[in-house]
């Protein structure tokens, strides 16, 4: 248990240290800004035209703009988080002491992972600042806003325990991000194959179960609305622990090859 | 203590260890000495636990490097050869790191401690990469050190240091010796004849000699092959020599000629020194080829193609 919390420690100040983190953070909030601000405006001359016809309030899209938008950044966000975390270890050769030291791969992996979720979830947490925003022009939804977050959340950690198979798959820092950003478009864009596979006459049974195995089908309709159903939660819970046991057996497989 | 029975390791069906056994004793340094691509690497690798033997079994601090690895990490100090660290961390920073993982109650102090031994104290603060390589050297060597292990495992070590930076290690190795378990790979052989009390030569996986340096000198002196000069023309004394019983093999040296006894555990310097005085020549020198584990160490390692060139010679048999 000390050796996760001393990873997780260690890699988490890195965090704060790393100038790609910081750049993630940077493009991240001005991504978010430019978009919420147009929205905003778009979304408030809208409500006053309608609040001249008797209506008022703001809508739904607006409360969950910046999860939403998060979880499609993930296909940047997750690659260039984590394609340092066990890539560099294994280059540098800093993986042989750790791994003659009384810690197994588990522990080491765990707390890798901790800390780079931990580093999203500040990034997730500092665009709460326009839910806030949204608080000064409306009254907007928070049961919306908490599933919406909630589900940005776990949809994150998913995608990082993902782009972390890569980071251990290859030495290769540039070669395990775009791994990892073709792995979670892929994850991403199920949604469209499946309407694709509806279309063709054998496959459309195949449809719902691909639709199924991607990201979106476990967000965009449900969390991001602020419907939380167990099975979707569930799989970001299972996405994340299977991710982290294949992590766990690649490196080990590569120290018994090394 | 280490003991190492029949330790085998294949990457695909290449072997690079290949059966070897030995045993490393508590309060002595032991070598670990082949030229580069012996298996050293990896030998040390199975031993931390870092990587698992494909067969044979290693006991290191009593326990079984493969069925009970978490015990033999706690107990193994361990410095890899070319000394990986975290070039952002300050030297404490690290050994405060790696203390965290291993558990240690008061890493701060002990982490000062290690620095200490190794003097770098003075340089607890500074950031790894703005170190030199000898203080890197000694920062793995203060990780490796940090838990008061009883068994060390330090690969090649003084690779890569300057003269009087290797000088202070091997001192300092020296000196761990007296109280723990030293397992030291180096591929330098004067270096493993003043540091280590036993030596075990390994060579393409296999161990061709172990023992003390002075007792693997004496089985040479032995068996190995004789330097002789005298002052006779090589074309004179190279047959005559070649028609003694104990003599398989002569060949011209630099300044003389060099002899491979026919028997290996028999001395042939006796009936060398009487033919060449029957002969009436002068004896100017008469020596071991091998007299420092350098050339011991030659002489060992070209063992296979010596043995594989001289048995087709029919002289010797004639001769005989």
């Amino acid at each position: 248990m000390s050796a996760i919390f001393a990873v997780f420690k260690r890699e988490l100040a890195l965090y704060f240290r790393s100038p790609i983190a910081y750049a993630v953070a940077f493009a991240m909030l001005l991504f978010l800004g430019i978009l919420f601000n147009g929205n905003l405006a778009q979304s408030v001359a809208f409500n006053v035209s309608v609040a001249q016809q008797g209506g008022g309030g703001v809508t739904a899209s607006d409360l969950n703009l910046a999860p939403a938008l998060i979880t499609f950044l993930m296909f940047l966000i997750g690659p260039l988080l984590t394609m340092r975390l066990l890539a560099e270890e294994a280059r540098e050769g800093t993986i042989e002491v750790l791994m003659t030291l009384p810690m197994n791969e588990a522990q080491f992996i765990i707390g890798k992972f901790l800390a780079v979720w931990s580093y999203y979830t500040v990034l997730l947490l500092l665009t709460v600042i326009y839910h806030l925003i949204l608080t000064l022009v409306g009254v907007p939804d928070a049961g919306v806003a908490f599933g919406a977050y909630l589900g940005a959340w776990l949809y994150g950690g998913a995608v990082l325990a993902i782009c972390m198979i890569w980071s251990a798959v290859t030495e290769d820092q540039i070669v395990a991000a775009f791994l990892s950003a073709a792995t979670v478009l892929v994850l991403y864009l199920a949604e469209v194959a499946a309407v694709s596979l509806t279309g063709s006459p054998t496959l459309a049974n195949a449809a719902g179960f691909v639709r199924e195995l991607g990201l979106q089908a476990h967000f965009g309709a449900t969390l991001a609305n602020g419907i939380i159903r167990a099975e979707d939660i569930a799989y970001f819970v299972l996405m994340m622990i299977g991710a982290l046991f294949i992590t766990t057996r690649i490196v080990e497989t590569r120290r018994w090859r090394a | 203590m280490i003991e190492v029975q029949n330790l085998t390791k294949r990457y695909g069906a290449v072997p690079a260890v290949d059966n070897i056994s030995f045993t490393a004793h508590p309060g002595q340094v032991t070598g670990f000495l082949g030229p580069n691509g012996a298996g050293k690497t990896t030998t040390m690798r199975m031993l931390t636990g870092y990587m698992p033997p494909t067969s044979g079994r290693a006991l290191v601090a009593g326990y079984d490097v493969f069925e009970q690895s978490l015990e033999v990490r706690r107990r193994v100090g361990y410095l890899p050869e070319n000394v990986p660290l975290y070039r952002d961390m300050t030297a404490l920073g690290y050994l405060m790191y790696i203390g965290e993982i291993r558990g240690i109650p008061n890493r701060r102090d002990k982490a000062y401690e290690v620095l200490e031994q190794v003097k770098l104290a003075d340089r607890a603060n500074s950031r790894i990469r703005t170190l030199s390589k000898g203080m890197r050297q000694r920062v793995g060597l203060a990780q490796a050190l940090l838990h008061d292990p009883e068994v060390l495992i330090l690969d090649e070590p003084t690779i890569g240091l300057d003269p009087l930076q290797v000088l202070e290690l091997r001192e300092l190795v020296r000196e761990l010796g007296k109280n723990h378990t030293v397992l030291f790979s180096t591929h330098i052989l004067s270096e493993a004849e003043q540091v280590c009390d036993s030596v075990v030569i390994i060579h393409r996986g296999t161990i061709v000699a172990q023992g003390s340096p002075s007792e693997l000198r004496s089985t040479l002196e032995r068996g190995g092959r004789v330097f002789v000069r005298t002052n006779a023309p090589a074309e004179t004394a190279l047959p005559r020599l070649q028609q003694l019983a104990q003599v398989a093999q002569v060949e011209a040296g630099l300044d003389g000629v060099i002899i491979t006894p026919a028997d290996p555990n028999a001395d042939p310097r006796p009936a060398i020194a009487r033919a060449v005085l029957e002969n009436g020549w002068d004896l100017i020198e008469l020596r071991p080829l091998a007299v420092n584990l350098e050339e011991i160490f030659l002489e060992l390692t070209r063992a296979p193609e010596a043995a594989a060139e001289a048995e087709p010679t029919p002289e010797s048999e004639v001769v005989a």
